[in-house]
């Protein structure tokens, strides 16, 4: 028997001002241990699905059940097992230490396991040398450690990051995309939302696509990237000889593939890239026509956001 | 064992607020009215009235730290909004209640902390002071069913307001009128123009002086008979109103 998703959610619709749906028609499942990208430009209606997941808000409409327990009725049950990390600001009015000691409190864990929880989390997200600063007089990036940090005082079931990486530098921000993939390894479910589809990519085992309260596409990077990319890209650009006879023979073969020439380089657009790098290697060997330069490019999940929302917008 | 949420909160309200300029507020400036208006008003009495004045006035300035913890209480509420902590600590394992509860019993232990020290400042200012154990309980349960009114009072106002600066100058007006028309200086007095006469009625601050200085005083006075009952039913009031309102914002609904 499959096992039941953590985050369940069924037709959620919200709307702030009774016009316009920040979130429209959602639907989703979250299974455990997976980290979940929520994945859309601004206002696209992360953070509003966010706030419905972790109680803040009551939906308007639709069914949502986290860790099997309706928010409506359950909350105070599900906010113990999680943990937020928000995209705004919140900082206690105090130094960083005492940030941590504080929500350590909050959260009950045992003060033996508080000093040492601190210790190892202000060791590993570099704030030492802040610690017994205020959190507000910290930089933007520095804040936004203090703020992840913080929330992995406590244990928890679900971990909801509302775009974390915001103002981490390249180095933090790689080793907290790390951090996460390995609770996840351990059995942390984590929600996601981020408009880095850099981060989305590298993190992320599944990602839904939304804007404008909708989701546009849902499925793992590669299934999505597959799906929405549709073919690879062939890059090759020729040594010299006779460059346009060629060109001609490989648009004669490849048929079915776009080929677009632009002197003595061409780009391939296929769906059979194997096929395309073999037909590419024995024309060269055929004609004598040495490759200068050959190069087969993945798709992004930027082409995968791109392309649905443009034609969610075409539609 | 594990705290109770409430206590928690209620930890992370008195850490995060005693901060020298909460100390200030809450302390000091109530500190300095019995200081300065104990010796400056009694110097004006004749045959040594400072002492007697003094006397006089503890009990009132010790009900005024029930709106000193109020305006405190509302100022975390307030904070927390501003700072982002009212959504991160309402997405952690309390009730929007427990939250509320914390802020108030916080006032309230900051309303009666803040007695306790006027009543030793007094003391050490007057060299001595006559209060038997029945007229502190008086005075401390009054002041505690103020602070819980004035608490809810500033929470009601701070959900309402858009914006800090609002809220500042709402506080400030709300000490001012409820601390001079009221019985923490002076008595109560028919002479007073009519206008001024109501809000002194009205005042909840009132109520709460006169039953602490009838505490001190070894006897309440007849007023106290409606004024801490309608005190009770005020506050029960404020506290339903504070509540809906933060109920109904949008921060969270459980």
């Amino acid at each position: 028997m499959p096992e039941q998703p953590v985050i369940e959610v069924e037709h959620l619709r919200h709307t702030y001002d009774g016009k316009y749906f920040a979130l429209n028609d959602v639907s989703l499942g979250v299974r455990k241990g997976e980290v979940f990208g929520v994945l859309g430009k601004n206002g696209a209606g992360k953070t509003t699905l966010i706030k419905a997941l972790t109680t803040l808000i009551r939906p308007t409409s639709g069914n949502l059940r986290v860790l099997g327990l309706d928010p409506l009725h359950d909350g105070k049950e599900i906010r113990r097992r999680i943990g937020v990390v928000q995209q705004g600001e919140s900082f206690d009015f105090t130094t960083v230490e005492g940030n941590f000691n504080i929500y350590g409190v909050l959260w009950g864990v045992p003060s033996k396991l508080r000093r040492q929880r601190k210790e190892e989390l202000i060791k590993a997200f570099g704030l030492g040398d802040v610690r017994k600063q205020r959190a507000f007089d910290l930089s933007g990036g520095q804040k936004r450690r203090v703020q992840v940090a913080r929330e992995l005082m406590h244990d928890m079931d679900v971990l909801f990051l509302d775009e974390p990486t915001t103002g981490l530098d390249v180095i933090m921000r790689r080793e907290l995309l790390d951090s996460v993939r390995e609770r996840a390894r351990n059995g942390l479910t984590v929600v996601f939302t981020t408009h880095n589809l850099e981060e989305a990519d590298y993190v992320c085992d599944r990602v839904a696509v939304v804007d404008e309260g909708k989701i546009l596409a849902m499925d793992t990077v590669e299934n999505l990237k597959r799906l929405y990319g549709g073919k690879k890209t062939i890059e090759v650009t020729l040594a010299g000889g006779d460059v346009s006879a060629f060109f001609d023979r490989l648009r004669t073969q490849l048929d079915g593939s776009e080929v677009q020439v632009e002197g003595n380089s061409a780009v391939i657009l296929t769906e059979d890239p194997k096929g395309a790098l073999q037909m590419i290697m024995e024309l060269s060997q055929a004609t004598g026509v040495q490759m200068d330069w050959l190069n087969i490019r993945k798709n992004t999940l930027e082409d995968v956001f791109i392309r649905s929302v443009t034609k969610a917008e075409g539609e | 064992m594990e705290m109770p949420g409430i206590v928690k909160l209620m930890y992370r309200n008195v850490v995060v607020n005693v901060d020298p300029g909460s100390l200030v507020i809450l302390i000091g400036l109530p500190a300095m009215y019995l200081v300065f208006f104990g010796f400056g008003f009694g110097a004006m009495i004749p045959g040594g009235g400072a002492k007697a004045y003094l006397t006089f006035l503890t009990p009132g300035i010790m009900s005024f730290q029930s709106v000193m913890a109020g305006t405190v209480g509302g100022s975390m509420l307030w904070a927390d909004r501003r700072w982002g902590m009212l959504a991160q600590v309402l997405v952690g394992p309390f009730s929007r209640l427990q939250y509320l509860l914390g802020i108030m019993f916080t006032s309230l232990l900051f309303g009666l902390a803040g007695a306790f020290v006027m009543l030793v400042g007094a003391f050490a200012v007057i060299g001595s002071l006559q209060v038997t154990m029945w007229g502190a309980l008086t005075a401390f349960g009054v002041i505690a069913v103020g602070s819980i009114f004035f608490g809810s009072l500033m929470l009601l106002i701070s959900g309402l307001v858009k914006s800090n600066n609002a809220y500042n100058s709402i506080q400030i007006l709300v000490i001012f009128v409820v601390n001079f028309a009221s019985t923490v200086f002076y008595s109560f007095s028919n002479t007073l123009p009519l206008p001024i006469q109501v809000l002194f009625q009205i005042n909840p601050l009132t109520y709460i002086a006169n039953a602490a200085r009838g505490g001190f005083a070894g006897s309440l006075p007849v007023v106290s008979s409606w004024q801490i009952p309608l005190l009770v039913v005020e506050t029960v009031a404020v506290l339903v109103m504070a509540t809906r309102v933060y109920v109904q914002s949008e921060i969270s609904f459980v």
